[in-house]
């Protein structure tokens, strides 16, 4: 296929794009450069792409006439989103088989970006149940699991509430974490598990996304983003302690 | 009853993973396969844990090994990648309880660093839990990912479907 050197670059502009929002959302490497490869291979060019933690070089270049443009692009701090993954992974395929035009390519992604998330409220509920089953699940009593179905929604709703503003996200994790933590330690006022109440109540923030796409990454050969990847949930795991270690310290001295 | 305690384990599984999944906004089709892939996947670490003595580490692998394979299928019948269909799943298996351990460790750890013969049982369970914990998250990881290894070519194409709903826009070209 012969672009224009116009052409080539609302192609590569497109690519970029779409491939620096799929890596800020969560999805590992190599899925985001065979979702790209695939889109290029629909527009008849070729892709070359070089993926850093925070930013991506992106080479494009023509299959008929030689023609290259390269961008380089920073990948946005997205929230993680399975849908994005799933519905934009299902948009190369579309573009690979019914050869869409790049208007109404970029018309779908847009539609894609512009849907709403899941409500905050009913997220809120269902990572408090989620969390109250977990406590169950490592043995905690009953009296245990409704402290740190308390807990968690406290928590959470902390995080939601600091995540709305921007906060910076190691300070919102530690704040959150004391916040469930310091609940949970009602616990140790009870005849119940207060240990696996305290253990259990910042759980729902252990960032299990990143560290096994981390894994992946690292595993397919992506090692330089795959590191940076566990660097990023390892620094996110201490924020969780620094906040555990607060009721700790103060109430669980006398446990000894 | 063994299967009522199988059943029960999966069950709260099921609601951690979807709970946890929730975080990360998945798709609204992939609920009831992520559920299902938690349930299955823990259950299964579970029995093998509590009836055939295994370890945690070698169960979890057994474990993730299953979902990914099952998310093989389910990932065809919803239409979505196999990483948003197992990663929710997993959630529930990360050693929460050990990474915990180990940081308790750690902080009683700094309360008697005079006391040998104490900092040493602390220094000796902090070890212990974190390896356990490091262990099960990469073997998690791993056991999941052998299916993209083995089965490259039907794993990627999970979100490709035969018939689109309506005919292909007129090219402009």
């Amino acid at each position: 296929m012969n672009n224009t050197p116009e052409q080539l670059k609302q192609i590569a502009e497109f690519i970029a794009s779409y491939a620096t929002c799929l890596l800020g959302a969560g999805v590992h490497t190599s899925r985001v450069l065979r979702n790209s490869t695939r889109i290029g291979d629909a527009f008849g060019v070729s892709i070359h792409m070089t993926t850093l933690s925070k930013t991506i070089v992106i080479t494009i270049l023509d299959k008929g006439n030689d023609n290259s443009h390269t961008e380089v692009a920073q990948i946005p701090a997205l929230p993680i989103s399975f849908e994005y993954n799933a519905e934009l992974s299902a948009l190369s395929w579309e573009i690979y088989d019914r050869h869409l035009p790049l208007e109404e390519v970029q018309k779908r992604y847009e539609e894609i970006l512009a849907r709403p998330r899941m409500s905050p409220k009913l997220v809120l509920l269902l990572v408090g149940f989620a969390n109250a089953s977990f406590c169950r699940l490592f043995g905690g009593d009953w009296g245990a699991v409704a402290i740190v179905f308390v807990a968690t929604l406290l928590g959470f709703f902390t995080r939601q509430k600091m995540q709305q503003r921007h906060y910076n996200h190691f300070i919102v994790f530690t704040v959150s974490a004391f916040v469930a933590s310091m609940v949970a330690s009602v616990s140790l006022l009870f005849d119940c598990t207060p240990n696996i109440a305290l253990g259990t109540s910042v759980l729902y923030l252990i960032p299990g996304v990143p560290l096994i796409n981390g894994f992946i990454d690292i595993v397919e050969g992506h090692t330089l983003t795959g590191t940076s990847r566990l660097i990023q949930a390892f620094l996110l795991i201490i924020c969780i302690a620094a906040g555990l270690s607060v009721p700790l310290l103060l109430f669980t001295k006398n446990l000894l | 009853m063994i299967v009522l305690d199988v059943i029960a384990d999966g069950l709260l599984a099921a609601v951690a993973a979807i709970g946890f999944g929730a975080i990360s906004n998945p798709p609204r089709r992939a609920f009831k396969y992520i559920a299902a892939l938690a349930a299955i996947g823990h259950a299964t670490r579970f029995a093998l844990m509590t009836y055939s003595g295994m370890d945690i580490a070698s169960a979890s692998f057994c474990a993730s090994l299953t979902i990914g394979l099952v998310a093989l299928w389910f990932g065809r019948l919803s239409h979505c990648p196999l990483t948003v269909l197992y990663i929710p799943a997993l959630l529930p298996m990360i050693p929460g309880m050990y990474a915990y351990r180990s940081f308790y460790a750690l902080i009683q750890l700094m309360q008697c660093i005079n006391n040998y013969a104490l900092s040493e049982t602390y220094m000796h369970q902090l070890i212990v839990n974190a390896t356990v914990t490091f262990s099960v998250v990469f073997l998690l990881a791993i056991g999941a990912t052998l299916v993209l290894f083995i089965f490259p070519s039907k794993a990627y194409a999970m979100t490709r479907r035969k018939n689109y709903p309506e005919p292909p826009a007129p090219s402009s070209k």
